[in-house]
């Protein structure tokens, strides 16, 4: 299986006056078709290392790889242009623009990307509605919609760019018994059937237990990875 | 900037959600751009009035039978490295006017859409039923100095054509004729300081006119150029030559020019009114500083509002962030709004401005005793200032809260949302 997500001895220290350690010597790889879970309690770093897996932070020691690149030496530019392509976030709040609707929504990213024609951004967008069993919401503003819909539309835009890493961090924590099984399932799918590499920040024990690996956190530091 | 339609969806999307913040923020620059445009109409309607006034009073160019400095010693010329001491200099009796002035007028004639016309001008004075007064003659070909100025519109009782009639005619201004205790048809007695006398009828009066502009001073008095010769003592010759040309603003240009070729004074309109020129630059300056202050002042609305949106949108900005929007992105985004506020401001503006102009323009006013109207400057250069100096300061109150928005640490808003 080859490794689409790498951290490599990764610490990240809070400049001064802060000077707070959240990562300290963490190494971890997420493989294709992967579905890794990242436990740990309150505070242990777990959100902080999801944040520099997916370069929306820069440790300050240590080496982030995505498929392979070297993310360390790459300028903010070139950084966000990989997140952009390659890696899509779920959150615990959906974070969906409240202005647009849900598909106005899933085209966000494709549109950034502006390497699709217009036409093939919506048909693109219809499609992961449907994938998702959420056709009927297309036309909806987040506001309209219960909390497992949105949050359903917030994966379907990251799966926008068809990214080779999914990230998310506690997606389940707002939704019901239901829902969160839905969610769970769908993000097995994409690791299993759809060869992406997916890494689940939870508290939830079913999302753990669906996960192909836990890996557990304490102050900063993994101090288990199981399979 | 790829994916540019996408930055411009959102910021319509933001302002289409916050539609009364967006529309007072329009409705300042609105103010704000009508209130340029109709000060600016005013202003520089008044002021292109005054100029054209001055261009139209007067002809162009005047060639005068003076020179600018002292014509250089012969001696110097022939002797250029020699050191020369030269005293006791004394002027040769020369005699007033201007030597091959046909010459001179036939190069002023060869200008580009130019028409000229010799004059013998000298001081005179009027004498009738006791009275005496000084005047300044202007001795003129009728039928080409009409052409010249807009002396025709100011007349009252004759038209300058009619000296060709009436060698022994006169025309005097109607203060001079009320000094003089003369009116329409009275015969004046004129004296040159040629020692030469002659009776002369007053042909038609000059009315001071604030409409029209033409007006040379109380003392100015026109008659036909060869009674002026003879009146001066003075056959064939001419002191002046009045030229107008086809594109006034070039008068000074080609006056310079044809003044090197024939060495007397060319003076061009603009020289002529060179403090006046100076005046109004200095005054528009002011002009547009203040009206673009008050503009700027309005676009304080664009500031806030785009203020208040980043502030709104600081979790939308980190998912943004997040999917993959460079920060240049995001500061596009909230530019856009400011942009759209500055573009959406100024249209309403122009109609505003338009609407004010147009009353402007309508209401009658008196000077004189004479209705008119305001001249007020409509052309599209005002609207294209008022349009161009809103939206720049727009941009300049968006820049502020969209550079603040793209310094959004998208970590800080997940961690804390989290």
């Amino acid at each position: 299986m080859s490794a689409r997500l790498e951290a490599e001895h990764v610490t990240r220290t809070l400049p001064a006056p802060d000077n707070a350690t959240l990562v300290r010597d963490a190494s971890l790889c997420v493989g294709a078709g992967e579905f890794v879970a990242i436990q740990g309690p309150s505070g242990c770093g777990k959100s902080s290392l999801l944040y520099l897996l997916g370069l929306l932070d820069r440790p300050t020691t240590g080496i982030v790889r995505i498929d392979g690149v070297d993310t360390s030496q790459l300028s903010e530019d070139a950084r966000t242009r990989l997140r952009l392509e390659r890696i899509g976030f779920v959150f615990q709040f959906h974070f969906l623009l409240p202005e647009l609707t849900a598909l106005e929504n899933i085209e966000l990213p494709m549109r950034r990307l502006a390497v699709l024609s217009r036409e093939a951004i919506a048909a693109r967008a219809r499609g992961l509605l449907d994938a998702l069993g959420l056709r009927h919401e297309a036309d909806k503003r987040p506001d309209r919609m219960s909390g497992g819909e949105r949050q359903r539309i917030a994966v379907a835009r990251a799966l926008a760019n068809d990214p080779s890493i999914i990230l998310s961090d506690e997606p389940t924590g707002n939704l019901d018994s239901a829902n969160t099984r839905l969610v769970v399932e769908e993000f097995r799918r994409l690791a299993h059937e759809q060869g992406r590499a997916v890494a689940c920040v939870t508290h939830d024990a079913e999302v753990a237990a669906a996960a192909d690996r836990r890996i557990r956190m304490l102050d900063g530091r993994i101090i288990t990875d199981k399979g | 900037m790829s994916g540019l339609r996408v930055l411009v969806a959102i910021a319509l999307a933001h302002l289409r959600v916050r539609t009364r913040q967006t529309l007072v923020a329009a409705l300042g620059v609105t103010i704000g751009v009508g209130i340029f445009l109709a000060t600016s109409g005013m202003m520089i309607g008044s002021q292109s009035d005054f100029v054209r006034t001055l261009v139209n009073s007067a002809p162009h160019i005047i060639v005068k039978d003076e020179h600018r400095g002292a014509s250089p010693q012969p001696l110097r010329a022939a002797f250029p490295s020699a050191a020369i001491a030269i005293r006791g200099v004394r002027p040769r009796d020369e005699v007033r006017g201007l030597k091959d002035w046909p010459g001179m007028l036939a190069d002023a004639r060869a200008l580009p859409g130019a028409i000229a016309a010799p004059s013998l001008s000298g001081a005179i004075s009027l004498g009738f039923a006791g009275r005496t007064e000084p005047a300044a003659l202007n001795g003129v070909d009728p039928q080409i100095e009409g052409r010249l100025v807009d002396i025709e519109e100011t007349l009252t009782g004759g038209q300058l054509s009619d000296l060709e009639q009436r060698p022994d005619g006169i025309i005097i201004t109607r203060p001079m004729a009320d000094r003089l205790g003369a009116n329409l048809g009275d015969t004046l007695v004129v004296s040159s300081p040629a020692g030469v006398l002659q009776r002369m009828r007053i042909l038609a009066l000059i009315r001071p006119d604030a409409l029209t502009g033409f007006y040379a001073g109380d003392n100015t008095a026109y008659g036909l150029l060869r009674t002026a010769q003879v009146l001066f003592a003075r056959p064939n010759v001419v002191n002046q030559i009045h030229i107008k040309v086809g594109d006034p603003q070039a008068a000074e240009a080609l006056a310079g020019r044809l003044e090197e070729r024939w060495g007397y004074k060319w003076e061009s309109w603009q020289e002529r009114s060179r403090d006046i020129l100076g005046l109004l630059v200095a005054r528009t300056i002011i002009t547009y500083a203040i009206i673009s202050a008050v503009l700027l002042v309005a676009t304080f609305g664009v500031y806030t509002g785009v203020s208040n949106s980043v502030n709104d949108k600081r979790r939308d900005i980190a998912i943004l962030r997040a999917m993959g929007f460079t920060r240049p992105d995001v500061q596009g985004i909230f530019l856009m709004e400011g942009m759209v506020v500055g573009v959406v401001g100024a249209i309403g503006g122009f109609a505003v401005g338009s609407a004010l102009i147009g009353a402007l323009a309508a209401a009658p006013i008196s000077i004189n005793g004479q209705v008119t109207h305001l001249p007020i400057d409509r052309s599209l250069t005002q609207y294209g200032i008022a349009g161009g100096v809103c939206i720049v300061a727009a941009l300049v109150a968006a820049w502020l809260p969209a550079r603040k928005a793209a310094q959004v640490d998208p970590v800080d808003i997940l961690r804390g949302a989290a």
